[in-house]
């Protein structure tokens, strides 16, 4: 589904930088997990992916569904399937949550070229995604993440994962902020989304999520690039050792 | 100094305010009243003309009475005068509250032709409308002045709007007198012709414990002035100066308020919200004078502009004369593009630009038109709001 070959990725306004030939394979049904030091980049693959600006591919490419992904504008990518729940989600003043979801949701219907959702049908599925993650109405009332702790943000991304069904899903350490409830519940929410033709990258700090969401495969990230990759149990030697082996061996 | 005059002024008999008057910096009528725009001269409109104006109104379905000016003249087949008790002909000679020192005034003084005189005593929750349509002949000054009195006690929704088609130069002078215990709600929409220019001045005096709440939508016209005056008369009184522009193309719009507390205990609130596309240029200058027995004033006044283009321009002069100690009064002005971290979380989630940008202007934009109590009238503006996005739709 997802073919990162070689790829390298600088600041577009310093020469700085951050993804220094980096190569993953991603085959739909799989789950896979992405640790790493912080400032390894983790978050920069998974801005790249979903066509943050700011950026800029020096080399490699990234081939998803068969396309370049990198030709594709932000919303396209969205369109074709590609999710990006927000390490820090972003509060946007005076837009209603529920027109946004609404509107995102029907644009990607429209350019895959299916017919647009209808309200009561809209209200209905939402309601529903929601209640399975304990998100109240009076979440949805507010305006897109404004005045939402940590812990609700977090929630609100999955819900609106969970909206859009998309085919290739970016967590960018969702579990951070969220209480041992909450998580398991997050976590329920993810797994009640896997599926054959569907995939996700998560990326976290914390081995405990991964006891919850069980993946495929387990990468190292450091500096840029993928250290190491392995099953579940690197997870637990990371856990137990730390990044100390791999930030003197990409050195 | 000794300067020419130009045609306009030789036309008019009057001057015209330059840019070395300190109101009209950025505003130079010399310069933009670029040809004779001959005043009073009687225009018979083509019904079928006046049709098209009328149903052109955002609130057409909105007001429950109406009042229609055609080319400075009322128009009695064309309003529906219910809920109004209006009276026609030659409104007043210049009111003595009103400086007469004032460019827009004076020239409005000279060449006045009609005008609405309403004086509103009980309490009505139906808007009523003064509607201004300029039909499309050669180019010309139309002036009108109203007086609108708010009696003790009464309240009313008032809609004024401007609309037309052609060449012309419309002078608007409103002087509105709020009542001890008075209410009123003010909406004034300036969608002059393309080729207008539109000078406006409204001069407002509110008394004890009222309530004045104005908003004006600035989209019309090649150039705009509007001055607002607003005194406080009496004590306990509340009042909010809002607005939006709406601008692209070459077009010019500079508001000019002058807030001026003269008692204690009052509250005046001014938030303008601009949107400017293309080669528009925007200007606003509030001031905000706190006499000296105007303790425990509590005054703020903030205008916000979204630039859509690296060549419009906005300019803010917040002021603030404060000669009494115990009042709390700020000012604030913002101007920038639209928040790319915001386009982008819209964009990663299938929105595409050019719709992420207008769902950003229309929020920008709404939360002016939020602080219209009347429903029916909010909505009529969203809706004309969101045509004119679709027309200034582009994705980069
Ligand atoms: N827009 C930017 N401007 C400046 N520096 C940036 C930018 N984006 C990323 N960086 C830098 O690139 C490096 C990688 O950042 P990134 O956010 O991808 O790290 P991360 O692996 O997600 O870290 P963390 O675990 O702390 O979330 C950091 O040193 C960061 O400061
Ligand atoms: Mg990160």
């Amino acid at each position: 589904m997802l073919e990162i070959k070689n790829l390298h990725v600088k600041l577009a306004d310093e020469d700085r930088v951050i993804l220094n030939g980096l190569t993953l394979s991603v085959k739909a049904g799989e789950v896979h997990a992405i640790m790493g030091p912080n400032g390894s980049g983790k978050s920069t693959l998974s801005y790249v992916l979903s066509g943050r600006e700011g950026y800029e591919v020096t080399e490699g490419s990234v081939t998803y569904k068969g396309e370049d992904l990198l030709a594709m504008t932000p919303s396209d990518r969205a369109a074709r399937g590609v999710f990006l729940a927000f390490q820090y989600p972003i509060e946007i003043p005076g837009v209603a949550t529920m027109q946004f979801l609404k509107v995102a949701l029907n644009s990607q219907r429209k350019a895959r070229g299916e017919k647009e959702m209808t309200t009561p049908d809209f209200m209905r599925l939402v309601k529903e995604r929601a209640a399975k993650l304990n998100i109240g109405p009076e979440m949805l009332k507010r305006p897109v993440n404004v005045g939402f702790s940590g812990g609700e943000k977090k929630r609100a991304e999955i819900l609106q994962m969970a909206v859009l069904e998309p085919a290739l899903c970016v967590l960018d350490e969702t579990d951070s902020g969220l209480d041992i409830d909450a998580m398991r519940v997050v976590a329920d929410g993810v797994n009640s989304l896997r599926s054959p033709d569907r995939a996700m990258i998560v990326i976290t700090h914390y081995q405990r999520l991964l006891d919850y969401i069980v993946p495929d495969h387990v990468h190292v990230l450091s500096r840029g690039r993928i250290v190491k990759s392995g099953g579940k149990s690197l997870a637990l030697e990371l856990e137990a050792k730390g990044y100390a082996e791999f930030e003197s061996e990409a050195a | 100094m000794v300067v020419q005059k130009t045609v306009a002024e030789l036309n008019y008999g009057l001057s015209l305010p330059h840019r070395k008057m300190e109101d009209w910096r950025w505003t130079d009528l010399r310069q933009l009243v670029d040809k004779p725009y001959p005043p009073r001269q009687t225009v018979v409109a083509a019904p079928k003309d006046v049709e098209r104006l009328l149903k052109s109104s955002p609130f057409a379905k909105v007001a429950g009475s109406r009042l229609v000016f055609v080319n400075g003249h009322l128009s009695l087949e064309n309003s529906e005068t219910g809920l109004v008790q209006q009276s026609k002909g030659k409104i007043l000679g210049v009111a003595t509250q009103i400086s007469t020192d004032e460019p827009v005034i004076t020239m409005n003084a000279a060449f006045a032709t009609d005008g609405a005189r309403l004086k509103i005593s009980g309490t009505t929750d139906t808007p009523i409308e003064l509607l201004f349509l300029a039909t499309n002949a050669d180019a010309r000054t139309i002036a009108t002045r109203n007086v609108i009195e708010i009696e003790k006690g009464a309240a009313a929704t008032l809609i004024e709007t401007h609309l037309g088609e052609g060449t012309y130069l419309s002078n608007s002078v409103t002087e509105i007198r709020v009542g001890e215990g008075a209410r009123l709600d003010r909406i004034k929409v300036e969608l002059e012709a393309a080729d207008a220019i539109h000078l406006a001045h409204t001069h407002t005096t509110l008394g004890k414990n009222t309530v004045f709440n104005d908003f004006t939508l600035t989209s019309g016209a090649k150039t705009n002035r509007q001055n607002g005056t607003v005194e406080f008369k009496g004590q306990g009184t509340e009042a909010r100066v809002s607005g939006a522009y709406m601008l692209g193309g070459k077009q010019h719009a500079d508001t000019r308020l002058l807030i001026d507390h003269q008692v204690p205990h009052c509250t005046s609130r001014e938030i303008f919200k601009c949107v400017m596309d293309d080669n528009a240029r925007g200007i606003f200058q509030g001031k905000v004078i706190v006499q000296r027995d105007a303790q425990k004033t509590d005054g703020k006044q903030s205008s916000h502009a979204l630039l859509l283009s690296e060549t419009a321009e906005f300019d803010a002069k917040p002021e603030l004369e404060i000669f009494a100690d115990d009042v709390v009064c700020g000012h604030g002005a913002t101007s920038g593009d639209l928040n790319h971290d915001h386009l982008f979380y819209l964009m990663s989630r299938g929105i595409p630009p050019a719709e992420a940008k207008s769902l950003l202007i229309a929020t920008f934009v709404g939360e002016a038109f939020d602080l219209i109590a009347h429903e029916g009238i909010k909505e009529a503006l969203v809706k004309f709001s969101n045509k004119w996005l679709s027309q200034h739709r582009r994705a980069s």
